[in-house]
């Protein structure tokens, strides 16, 4: 209720004063939505977008805190150029994001299509395959970790074909894949999801239609799935992607914990490290810039692909 | 989307005669759970390892059974650090992850109303900007929000700021939230509006309306959030690490990696901790599947 009760308006509403139409009814409700989205525009400004911008200003400068912060300009960008390690990290995150976002992908997709039957039991046979899903990746790296391990499951497994056992988590080579393989399975089930949803979509008369002119099961995937997926797969490509950029949990867990060798030391460890563990917020900061602004080049390129192959019903 | 659509599927046209269908459909279900046992391997063996002795784990063939239940892994695992159980790391983990969620339903839903219900001046432009948060990698605020929490003080802390608690794991969550915000906005808007309006003929202000037509409407929705957050928060790894610093404030994820660093080796202990640590969340997925699958299919985001 307001000051403008009384005058009534033929809705039956009440209606404000016509001298003040232009702040009437919307500007006593927007009133009402900046207190709804107070809180919610304190945090924009004071712990995301604001500190965006913080970081792009202690990315100028050298500061440990505990000294006064000192501005060094374009310093830290420089340095980070010549620094081997950040090199190394920027290389195995590209290295991990090309490799397991379409890999991740392609398996989703073709678990998808195997889950989408109308068999009795269906709920408890998808319940096993969606369980990784709510898995910490911490609790799930030491368990590969074990897999991994010189007497694990893994080289068990391939003792039975002869084939000698592997240091699959401190081989230099082969630490990123073996990274890559665990993340890949924990990854699945959200995308699997996606994907259910996705082909559950799909008229069943297109299905019907093809069948009638002949077109085989390969065929029908090919020329009506697939098409009609690609919203899907998509949407999860970009997700994937920005999620593959910010891998660091596996990398802490697996690193026994906390110094990853250089073959597997990823862009968000660099930055816990340069500054949670070494105190130079100005250097971590600009690696944060850094990888923000690949991430959001990678995204923009991602979406300029979209009209290339995606198809909207 | 509703919570039923995963159960429903496309009738694919079927093979004639019954033989065959038979057939087809027996070794469907032989390939699915073969599959499905295939994806829980990593599990199967995890509770195997927990059962075991330690020369067992070492001697004998990696996939055999357990030759004994032996239990005591896990009292040994829950009792290994000096002066703390694995008890307390649960505590915080249920403290931290229980207030998230609170102040996330709270706020995300306060402002999902105001995007899905009022009307006022720049909505889109704000509702665009929450939205781009959410494909921002949040690593690119980790400095600045560590610099803003060392400077607000706290006089209960040894740091005499933010550092050091477990504040900066929750507060947060009561100043609101793409995710939570978005999910819950999509809900709202398919709640028909004459509801808000005979309400508002009725004399009820927004926040009534709110109170007393969307948010039990909204229940399923906020179950979803709920849920999602919930999760998040105990899962989380990075934002723990950074900022608790003594063992008694650890969560459960840092104290497994804690864990890990202090006991190389002791595979059993390990594997019964990363089953302990994960039993909440198996157990909250199996009774709320439904929620989680609504949550990715509306939204796509990932656990």
């Amino acid at each position: 209720m307001t000051a403008s009760a009384g005058v009534g308006d033929p809705a039956g509403r009440e209606g404000p004063p016509a001298g003040a139409r232009a702040r009437g009814p919307l500007g006593r409700e927007s009133r009402w939505a900046w207190l709804f989205l107070a809180p919610t525009i304190i945090g924009l400004a004071v712990l995301s977008a604001g500190p965006i911008l913080a970081a792009l200003g202690i990315s100028l400068t050298k500061w440990d805190m505990l000294t006064p912060p000192q501005v060094v300009g374009l310093d830290n960008y420089v340095n980070l150029l010549h620094d081997d390690r950040f090199l190394k990290a920027l290389r195995n995150t590209t290295f991990y994001t090309v490799v397991s976002v379409p890999l991740g992908l392609a398996l989703a997709l073709g678990l998808a299509s195997a889950l989408n039957q109308q068999i009795r039991g269906i709920a408890w046979i998808r319940t096993a395959y969606f369980l990784p899903l709510v898995t910490s990746a911490t609790a799930i790296a030491l368990v590969w970790l074990w897999i991994y391990s010189p007497t694990g499951i893994l080289n068990g497994l391939l003792g039975v074909f002869g084939i000698a056992p592997q240091r699959w988590v401190s081989d230099p080579v082969l630490a990123m894949p073996s990274i890559i393989a665990m993340s890949v399975w924990q990854g699945l089930p959200a995308n699997v999801i996606i994907f259910l949803a996705g082909l559950q979509g799909i008229p069943t008369e297109y299905y019907d239609a093809a069948s009638v002119d002949g077109a085989g099961r390969r065929a029908r995937f090919r020329k009506i799935t697939l098409p009609l997926l690609t919203p899907s797969l998509f949407f999860t490509g970009v997700l994937a992607l920005i999620g593959a950029f910010q891998v660091f949990d596996q990398v802490y867990v697996m690193a026994n914990p906390g110094k990853p060798s250089e073959s597997t030391i990823t862009l968000v460890y660099f930055i816990y490290e340069a500054g949670f563990r070494n105190f130079k917020m100005g250097y971590a900061s600009a690696a944060s810039w850094i990888m923000f602004l690949i991430v959001a080049v990678a995204t923009i390129l991602y979406f300029r692909t979209q009209n290339r192959w995606v198809h909207y019903q | 989307m509703t919570a039923r659509v995963l159960p429903r599927r496309n009738q694919g046209p079927s093979a004639p005669g019954s033989a065959r269908k038979i057939a087809r459909k027996a070794g469907l279900y032989l390939v699915l759970i073969a599959g499905g046992v295939g994806m829980m391997i990593p599990f199967l063996w995890m509770l195997a390892t927990s059962l075991k002795t330690r020369a067992e784990v070492f001697s004998s063939a990696p996939f055999s059974f357990p030759s004994g239940l032996h239990w005591e892994n896990y009292s040994n695992m829950w009792f290994a650090m000096p002066g703390v159980t694995f008890g307390t790391f649960f505590q915080n983990s249920i403290f931290i992850a229980s207030l998230a969620t609170i102040g996330q339903l709270i706020t995300c839903s306060m402002a999902a109303y105001a995007f899905a219900v009022l009307t006022f001046r720049f909505k889109r432009v704000l509702f665009a900007l929450i939205l781009a948060t959410l494909i921002i990698p949040f690593q690119v605020v980790l400095v600045p929000n560590f610099v803003l929490y060392r400077y607000l003080p706290w006089p209960f802390s040894e740091s005499g700021n933010f550092i050091g608690t477990n504040l900066p794991l929750w507060v947060w969550a009561f100043f609101g939230g793409a995710f939570g915000t978005f999910l819950l906005r999509q809900f709202f808007l398919s709640i028909p509006h004459e509801l808000a309006d005979s309400a508002r003929v009725d004399g009820a202000n927004p926040w009534q309306i709110f109170i007393h037509v969307y948010i039990p409407l909204a229940r399923p929705a906020l179950a979803t959030l709920a849920i999602f957050q919930f999760m998040w928060s105990w899962n989380d790894l990075l934002d723990p690490l950074i900022y608790l610093r003594d063992l008694p404030s650890y969560t459960t994820t840092v104290g497994l990696a804690f864990f890990q660093g202090q006991f190389v080796g002791k595979w059993p202990e390990m594997m019964a901790g990363a089953l302990v640590s994960l039993l909440p969340m198996i157990i909250l997925f199996v009774v709320a599947q439904k929620y989680f699958v609504r949550g990715i299919t509306l939204s796509g985001l990932k656990g």
